[in-house]
């Protein structure tokens, strides 16, 4: 079997490649094409050379056994063949033959069609190869085209930087560096120790006060039964007779008892808050470290949910885990000892039971654990429903459909009602036959323990004590029975956790990185090419340039890829292909304060923080003055609305403050690039989502601030752009036109029909 | 209830509205305007209204509920050439074409025996008996990564998007659907 995977090639196809006349170090690229065309798995690979293009493939044959990535498989299936060199076949496409290679995306699955002079499928991959297939599709064109190609090293090296350093697996998760095989749960838990570190002293005094109430505890049992009953009732020892010194005994011990474990939940609360204030700021700060992309990557709203969650779990393990676990342990030892010290042929036969109630929680639990899961996501289901027909309650009206949900609720309602009544049903069955085997071990005492207290072997004081401990260890045995997925869960909560502090930004600054105190404002775009997935690209060869103070316009449909165009520019993302320099000096060699501090952004999302109107103008520049936050709110056009609110800039805005429309929430973001006073100003859609008159407001705010500096502007109603000193026409994240505008008008392309078309839609606006 | 007469009468309200099919302009690919043939190099080609498409690919609109019905037919470049109805309009040889060429976008393995799931670290590990031999993967939990995309089929995605069917859930012994309700 070929190991998978791999940067270099198998060792069994290199020999079978020197055999075929193919050099080795000939090879430019090659791709795993591990999928059949018609389906299923085979072992295909496809090399490219500088002269032709191979397929070495076993032809039908598909593999019986697959292992995708991730997967860490404990067992090795031994009757699995080697890939039988013999059987492979190879096929020789001279370069020149080829006029394209393209990769066709299929479901979860790719395709390599190749033009030679027909089109053919030549080779299918499932989804893990993409990336692979994509470059050899890239160099493939490079090498039609005689550009130069860098080698072999660098392509590896995506591939190096996930797998793990220790045991050299792919990790199952690319951005993910965590290994399953590798992670180790002690590891985990010194580290979540490591945030209790500081809280050293009160830890001691817990732990110490826990035990002491345990002990108070454990002693109370004692005077209950043996003092009360045989000493001081049955007139023997030094307690004889003295019932009220034995009662208040008993009292002081009850008191005592109450009064450290009060003490120790006092300590215990604050500590646990401490330690979760901690944790929730450290993952906060983690957080706030990392690369846009981290956030806009689909599990990030789980991600921050989940943080929260976890956070949660965690205070669980601080308050009632550790604690609770050292004093449970405590106590089973020292009731053992106790009782066994008592009478160890009692202490016996009444944990004859206790197997019993072990097998029928561990048989009963999961079954109850797994409907309570199912109960879980039968009130997620109708959750939904409740929070999706309130959210939508105007469609719903329109369309009169009141009954249907209705319907829908009482459908998801009725199957949550039903799990419900398992659930309980089960929990209400399960509980109170524990309960009696668990106290069979007492009835058995009370049986055994009475025959000897009337054979004079035990008095009937130790036997109330006896029975008094038994009851006691039922307890924490409980709480140890369940520990293990306690544990579990607590250790992939702290995991979770780790992780985020952990994740690398994709776009990091160098430790060289250069500090520009002053920008010209000089922006160029050079080849630059940009994919969040491979074989996806969102810009294709895309350059620009901007001579300090200048504006510059794009254009395009949605989808066009302009956002993406001015967030790497503001290196939001690094480009994939190619160079962006700002004042001749490429992005990725600039701090992030220097790119933060000269380059600001309006864009469509606008976003109002909570705080006061005059707060969030002053977002990036906290220190400025009063008069500048009011200047820059003139500027904005946004000082006339401002005053015209009864709090003034005062306002409280943001969630649960005071709402503001959108075109005003626009008018306070153009404020705050206003006040930012950056060099280069990227405009992204920064009218698109608002009405005409508010847009030739803001128009004006924005014409105002755009002089002297150099603005990239996109936007969709061209009107917006008339003022560009030169034109970029983007389409499917190329560059097709590029211009002033009356050069663009005479090409008579695209920009020329979008001009028209924008125009008759104004006229067909002004006719309504 | 009163019911009121609108002042036009309900024949020409008819009349005035804009038919559906008419107004979506879907242009459907019959036997009799359309000619699918299977290219040297394993790809599809059609012939619509004379018009020559030398390469295109098939796109079920309903892939999980039914694939035989409006297939739409396009070019690499995305561009829709036509739909069909439903494959049952055409004579059995090009529905057979048809059919490898909709495997060949869709395949995804189908799972006969779930041997094991068992997960750790936010992950569950999947191994099964499949349709295209025996199986093992890895699925993010959460995320939607297992579910239900029928009231008895199972999709589930593994960590590089690969797709494995469950194809009727009911048919799993006890033990299997344990297992993989508790990934749901």
């Amino acid at each position: 079997m070929i190991k998978k995977n791999m940067k270099t090639l198998p060792e069994e196809l290199k020999g079978f490649i020197n055999q075929s006349g193919l050099q080795e170090e000939k090879i430019l690229y090659w791709v795993n094409c591990d999928r059949g065309i018609d389906g299923g798995f085979v072992d295909t690979y496809v090399i490219l050379t500088e002269e032709a293009l191979y397929r070495l493939s076993n032809g039908q044959t598909f593999q019986q056994e697959k292992t995708f990535k991730g997967f860490v498989s404990k067992t090795v299936n031994k009757d699995l063949k080697p890939l039988e060199m013999n059987q492979l076949k190879i096929e020789r496409i001279g370069i020149d033959e080829i006029h394209s290679i393209q990769v066709v995306n299929l479901i979860a699955s790719g395709m390599l069609v190749i033009k030679a002079p027909n089109e053919r499928a030549f080779a299918s991959f499932t989804n893990g190869n993409m990336a692979r297939a994509v470059k050899l599709e890239s160099i493939f064109s490079k090498l039609k085209k005689n550009e130069s190609i860098q080698f072999q090293k660098e392509w590896g090296e995506e591939e190096d930087a996930a797998a793990c350093p220790h045991c050299g697996m792919i990790y199952p998760e690319k951005g993910r560096p965590v290994c399953p095989k590798c992670l180790k749960r002690h590891a985990i838990f010194t580290r979540l120790l490591g945030f209790a570190r500081s809280y050293k002293k009160s830890i001691f005094f817990i732990v110490l006060l826990m035990l002491l109430n345990s002990a108070t505890g454990l002693a109370i049992p004692y005077f209950q039964g043996t003092i009360l009953f045989d000493q001081a009732l049955g007139g023997t020892g030094i307690f004889a007779g003295k019932i009220a010194l034995v009662v208040g005994i008993i009292i002081f011990l009850r008191t005592l008892s109450l009064l450290f474990g009060a003490l120790f939940g006092t300590m215990n609360a604050k500590l646990a808050a401490n330690i979760v204030f901690d944790l929730k700021t450290n993952i906060f700060s983690a957080m706030q470290r990392l690369s846009l992309s981290f956030f806009q990557k689909k599990q990030t709203g789980q991600l921050m949910t989940r943080v929260n969650n976890d956070a949660n779990e965690l205070q669980h393990f601080f308050i009632d885990g550790i604690p609770y676990f050292i004093v449970n342990a405590m106590n089973i030892v020292g009731i053992t000892i106790i009782l066994l010290i008592m009478d160890w042929k009692l202490t016996l036969i009444c944990l004859l039971p206790m197997p019993f109630v072990i097998l029928l929680i561990r048989w009963v639990f999961p079954k109850l654990w797994r409907l309570g899961w199912r109960r879980h996501r039968r009130v997620s289901i109708l959750n939904s429903i409740i929070s999706d027909t309130v959210q939508s309650a105007r469609i719903v009206k329109a369309f009169g459909k009141e009954s249907v949900e209705i319907d829908r609720f009482q459908k998801a309602n009725l199957t949550f009602s039903d799990v419900e009544q398992k659930f309980n049903k089960m929990n209400s069955t399960i509980f109170p036959i524990i309960n009696l085997i668990t106290q069979i071990g007492g009835i058995l005492i009370w049986a055994f323990g009475g025959w000897r207290v009337m054979h004079g072997d035990l008095s009937f004081g130790e036997i109330m004590s006896f029975v008094t401990y038994i009851y006691m260890l039922f307890g924490p045995i409980q709480f140890m029975n369940n520990i293990a997925g306690w544990w579990s869960n607590c250790m992939s909560a702290a995991q979770r956790i780790f992780e985020v502090q952990d994740a690398v930004p994709d776009v990091s600054e160098k430790e060289d990185a250069v500090h520009l105190e002053k920008m010209r404002g000089e922006i160029r775009a050079s080849h630059v090419g940009f994919c969040y997935e491979p074989n996806k690209p969102i810009l294709k060869d895309v350059s620009l340039h901007a001579k300090p103070g200048q504006m510059i316009g794009v254009v395009g449909p949605s989808g066009a890829g302009k956002s993406t165009l001015v967030n790497l520019i503001s290196r939001l993302y690094d480009v994939t292909d190619g160079e962006i320099l700002l004042d001749g000096i490429n992005v990725k060699d600039l701090t992030a304060e220097s790119l933060r501090k000269h380059i600001g952004i309006v864009s469509q999302e606008v976003y109002v923080f909570m705080g006061t109107v005059a707060e969030n103008i002053a977002y990036g520049n906290p220190e400025c003055s009063v008069e500048e936050i009011i200047y820059a709110a003139k500027i904005a056009n946004a000082h006339d609305f401002i005053e015209k609110l009864p709090d003034g800039y005062d306002t409280m805005i943001g969630t649960g403050g005071y709402s503001l429309s959108g075109g005003e929430k626009q008018r306070i973001s153009i404020a705050r690039a206003v006040l930012h006073d950056p060099n280069i100003l990227i405009l992204d859609e920064a009218t698109a989502s608002l009405d005409t008159e508010t847009e030739l407001q803001i128009q004006e705010a924005l014409e105002s601030l755009v002089h002297g500096r150099t603005t990239i502007a996109i936007a969709h109603r061209l009107s917006t752009l008339r003022n560009a000193h030169y034109l970029y026409v983007l389409d499917q994240g190329k560059v097709v036109e590029e211009g002033t505008h009356e050069e663009l008008m005479k090409l008579n392309g695209m920009y020329k029909g979008m001009v028209q078309k924008h125009e008759d839609a104004l006229k067909m606006k002004e006719v309504i | 209830m009163v019911k009121v007469e609108s002042t036009l009468c309900s024949q020409e309200i008819v009349e005035k509205k804009t038919d559906l099919s008419e107004a979506a302009r879907i242009h459907y690919l019959t036997p009799e305007n359309t000619e699918f043939a299977l290219t040297e190099g394993k790809l599809l080609s059609v012939r619509v209204d004379g018009e020559l498409y030398p390469v295109v690919y098939l796109h079920c609109s309903f892939p999980h509920s039914n694939k035989r019905m409006f297939i739409s037919v396009r070019t690499s470049e995305n561009q829709e050439v036509g739909m069909v109805k439903s494959l049952d309009e055409f004579p059995v040889d090009i529905v057979r074409l048809l059919d490898e060429q909709i495997h060949m976008r869709y395949f995804a393995p189908i799972i006969t025996k779930v041997i094991n799931i068992h997960e750790e670290f936010g992950y569950s590990y999947w191994e099964a008996e499949t349709t295209a031999g025996h199986l093992q993967f890895t699925v993010r939990r959460g995320g939607g990564n297992v579910k239900m995309v029928s009231s008895v089929k199972v999709l589930i995605t593994d960590l590089d998007g690969n797709r494995f069917l469950i194809e009727d859930v009911n048919q799993l012994s006890e033990k299997e659907y344990r297992m993989v309700e508790m990934s749901l």
